[in-house]
């Protein structure tokens, strides 16, 4: 049984619904991916007890904690925006949700909190003088000091410059190792979900197909849209590559097009589906490589290459096993 | 649309809402019930009264011309300090804030010393020029709209002001940029974001004037000059007829109440701006602008409040004495603590009130609490104070209460004012702030003490402050009340103006304008505003 458990939850909005079943083992990180819209922050206030589903159940540890108030759900959570509360200074705002009463011990938790935020020193600074990245440790620590069951992060970094989300998903992701906390992040940028997170949630239109480990999800998608959602590719129809009347569209990543100036025999690479004739039509400098838009009968293929192609025309190959069939 | 709020905004607000609900209540019901008794005979015979109509015309008259003068005066000065820096500017800004402290009494104290007959001015201009007579300017329409104006200018001045400063010169320059001119420009950027500022002002200072009470009784001088609120208390004290004051006190009310629906609708902020305009460092022409019009502000607003401290110490036949100082002070001693005492009360009772109902009306979303909390504005303290007279002779209520009367009357009088100070401060805590106290595990009342409450005690400072000082300089309904037994300062500068005794009246001046400088003081300065205001 999962530590966490979403069962058939149902929350309608005007025109949007939600409608998802989803779960979190103990000490999982799981990300909740999706466009803006999606229901991924909504999902959150639900398990927080901000808001109330229409129907279903939330579990935790077994206990069903769907009608309880947000105060005793012990669920702890990170905001996207400022929400320190500004009539306190870092430290009281750390021990505001401390369930110690001992004032040496609740003091010295601060500290410890700040410590592992890399906040050394901040306990008396006032909370409107932070920055962005300082103001979001501090929230981070102060949500930790309630000793929270699960705790919930919405979008924490999405206001911080790119050098500094970097830098904080590390932080958090150590807290996580260190601590061994439940974790549920909501974040709209993939690289960062794929860089922090044990397994990854697609929250689409107000559902989810369920989570999987970041690199399964990259690799075998289940849905065209979860394959474009989780990184660039080309995606054509497959009775274009393999023959009339068969149907669906093929799928594969830009890293596995290879590319050679000379006609290639589809006879000596039967286990690759090969794409003669090619035009380049763009090519995008990524810094590590090149992005290569290619025209092959009207349709539009991406391909990866360290190596800046020095002809207009090409060929291209993909390897029939990194292909999907969606 | 109504929000659902957890239960204990709720019950914190009760009894602040039974409170204000009684407070008005009480007062209305008795002039209500007195002017429809005999089948609504004393307020269909001010229907039908033609004197009605005339007062009523005046008085909108007056208001209008008052606030046209005090908008028009301050859209040049206005326009100039949104966009230069200049010596003296924080300094004029300062003053004119400080004139929202000052009570009534002392603008026509300084009137009566600066521009009377035989005042400061025409004792100048006799001087200076060898006038044979007095310059006459007090006791006539004039006055009341020059006083009214000078009362209100800084209103005006410093809404425009602040508006036009917020309001991104990038616009302009965009503007300029597309090939528009300075008038052009003017006319559909810049006027555009200021024109709420400037109705907003209008609509305060008409409404202000349409309720104007001492400085008519004062400067007016003349019965042709009556107004719906002198005409009221005039019918109390001179012509005895209750029942026609509380006829005349409900009309007044409507007419109020139908001006404020008037003024609040329509009003909607537009706020597209990004930042504030850089004020330019004022230069060469526009130095010489900036000395101008900081003299012709100091020379407009400064004269009647300094003479009242001059007047203080010179006696009548001209010669410097602070003996009528000793005399005022033990006279007022009395006084001086019975309007500190209501007044710190009453502030203190309307700002605790005005967080609670804010705080309430603010999560719930409710548009009826501020309006309703309003209703005081709209009746009027001329008529709170006849309600609060006839309910006290109706319940033969102990001299020894009256004070208590009063105090409610204050209460209820300076509420819409502290409403309105406080509930910005709660439209303004963020949603987030209570939701992130509640998931660590914060109980309501921890979140409302330790997260909302800190968070709005600026805006409860102020609002106290400004409840203490309208209270301090509250006379219209006090005098309705009082009967003359109960005296607070401006009541007794009033019968000391009354009895030509100037220099007393300026000497407890000084005093009430050194109380009004400390509480603005206090207001402005110290305190910390916590980033949300």
């Amino acid at each position: 049984m999962a530590y966490l458990e979403l069962i058939d939850i149902e929350k309608k909005y005007g025109d949007f619904s939600l409608s998802l079943s989803l779960s979190a083992d103990e000490g999982e990180f799981v990300s909740l991916i999706g466009p803006s819209g999606s229901g991924k922050s909504t999902l959150l206030s639900l398990i927080a007890g901000l808001e109330m589903p229409d129907s279903g159940r939330i579990m935790l540890a077994g206990e069903d904690i769907t009608g309880k108030r947000i105060q005793e759900r012990n669920i702890g959570m990170v905001f996207q925006d400022f929400t320190l509360f500004p009539s306190m200074d870092v430290g009281r705002n750390i021990q505001f949700g401390m369930k110690e009463r001992n004032r040496k011990k609740r003091r010295d938790l601060e500290e410890k909190l700040l410590a592992l935020v890399g906040l050394e020193g901040y306990g008396r600074r006032d909370v409107t003088s932070l920055s962005g990245g300082e103001a979001q440790r501090v929230q981070l620590a102060r949500a930790i000091a309630s000793e929270p069951s699960v705790l919930l992060l919405d979008e924490p970094l999405s206001a911080l410059d790119a050098p500094m989300r970097k830098h904080l998903r590390a932080v958090i992701r150590s807290i996580h190792d260190s601590l061994g906390i439940t974790m549920i992040y909501v974040t709209h940028d993939t690289e960062e979900a794929f860089a922090i997170s044990d397994t990854i949630a697609i929250i689409h239109e107000g559902t989810t197909a369920g989570k999987k480990a970041a690199e399964s999800l990259y690799r075998n998608p289940d849905s065209l849209f979860t394959a474009f959602f989780t990184g660039e590719g080309t995606a054509i129809p497959a009775s274009a590559v393999l023959g009339e009347g068969v149907e669906g569209t093929l799928f594969f990543r830009p890293e596995n097009v290879s590319l050679t100036e000379q006609p290639l025999d589809p006879d000596e690479y039967p286990n690759h589906i090969i794409f003669n004739g090619a035009e380049i039509i763009s090519a995008e400098f990524t810094g590590e490589a090149y992005m290569l838009g290619l025209d092959w009968q009207g349709c539009q293929i991406l391909a990866r290459t360290t190596v800046k192609p020095r002809r207009r025309k090409a060929s291209a190959m993909v390897l029939k096993a990194a292909a999907l069939m969606l | 649309m109504g929000r659902k709020v957890p239960g204990s905004y709720g019950l914190r607000a009760l009894p602040a809402i039974i409170l204000m609900a009684a407070l008005f209540l009480v007062p209305a019901a008795f002039v209500f019930s007195t002017a429809l008794r005999d089948n609504a005979a004393p307020l269909l015979a001010t229907i039908r009264d033609g004197r009605t109509y005339s007062v009523l015309l005046f008085t909108l008259w007056q208001a209008f011309l008052s606030a046209l003068a005090s908008t028009a005066i301050a859209l040049p000065f206005a326009a100039f300090f949104a966009n230069y820096s200049f010596p003296l500017r924080k300094a004029v800004l300062a003053l004119a804030a400080l004139s929202f402290t000052m009570p009534t009494i002392l603008t026509v104290l300084g009137f009566v010393i600066w521009y009377g007959n035989n005042g400061y001015l025409n004792s100048m201009l006799k001087a200076v020029f060898g006038l044979a007579g007095p310059v006459r300017i007090l006791y006539s329409f004039k006055a009341i709209i020059l006083a009214h104006t000078y009362l209100n200018f800084p209103i005006a001045f410093l809404l425009i002001t602040s508006a036009w400063q917020s309001s991104a010169s990038i616009e302009e320059k965009a503007s300029y940029m597309l090939g528009k001119g300075r008038l052009r420009t003017f006319i559909s950027v810049t006027l555009p974001s200021i024109w709420g500022s400037i109705s907003s002002s209008f609509s305060m200072i008409f409404l202000f004037c349409f309720s104007s009470f001492m400085i008519v009784m004062v400067l007016g001088g003349h019965p042709r000059y009556y107004m719906l609120e002198t005409e009221i208390y005039r019918r109390v004290y001179i012509d005895a007829d209750i029942p026609s004051a509380a006829g005349l006190a409900v009309f007044t009310s409507v007419v109020t109440s139908a001006l404020l629906a008037l003024a609040s609708w329509g009003r909607k902020e537009k706020k597209a701006h990004r930042s504030r305009r850089e004020l330019r460092k004022a230069r060469g022409p526009a130095l010489a602008m900036a000395i101008i019009m900081v003299l012709l502000i100091l020379c407009f607003l400064l004269p009647p409040t300094l003479s009242i401290i001059a007047r203080s110490l010179i006696s009548k036949s001209g010669d410097f004495s602070i003996g009528p100082w000793k005399k005022a002070l033990e006279a007022g001693s009395g006084a001086i603590a019975t309007s500190f005492a209501i007044a710190a009360i009453a502030a203190l009772l309307a700002s605790s009130m005005a967080s609670s109902i804010s705080l309430y009306a603010a999560k719930s979303g409710s548009r009826l609490l501020p309006l309703l909390s309003s209703l005081p504005l709209a009746a009027g303290s001329v008529t709170i104070g006849l309600g609060l007279l006839a309910a006290s002779t109706a319940l033969d209520l102990a001299p020894a209460l009256r004070p208590l009367v009063v105090l409610l009357s204050h209460t209820i009088i300076v509420l819409p004012f502290s409403v309105r100070t406080v509930m910005p401060g709660a439209m303004k805590i963020p949603e987030r702030l209570p939701a992130a106290a509640a998931v660590l595990g914060a109980p309501e009342r921890k979140i409302i003490s330790k997260v909302e409450k800190p968070l709005l005690r600026p805006y409860r400072k102020r609002a106290f402050c400004f409840a203490f000082a309208l209270s301090l300089g509250e006379v219209n309904a006090t005098m309705m009340i009082s009967l003359g037994r109960i005296t607070t300062l401006p009541v007794l500068i009033y019968d000391m103006i009354n009895h030509y005794d100037y220099q007393g009246a300026a000497a407890l001046g000084t005093v009430l304008l050194l109380e009004a400088l400390a509480v603005f003081t206090i207001a402005e300065w110290g305190g910390k505003d916590h980033g949300i205001s």
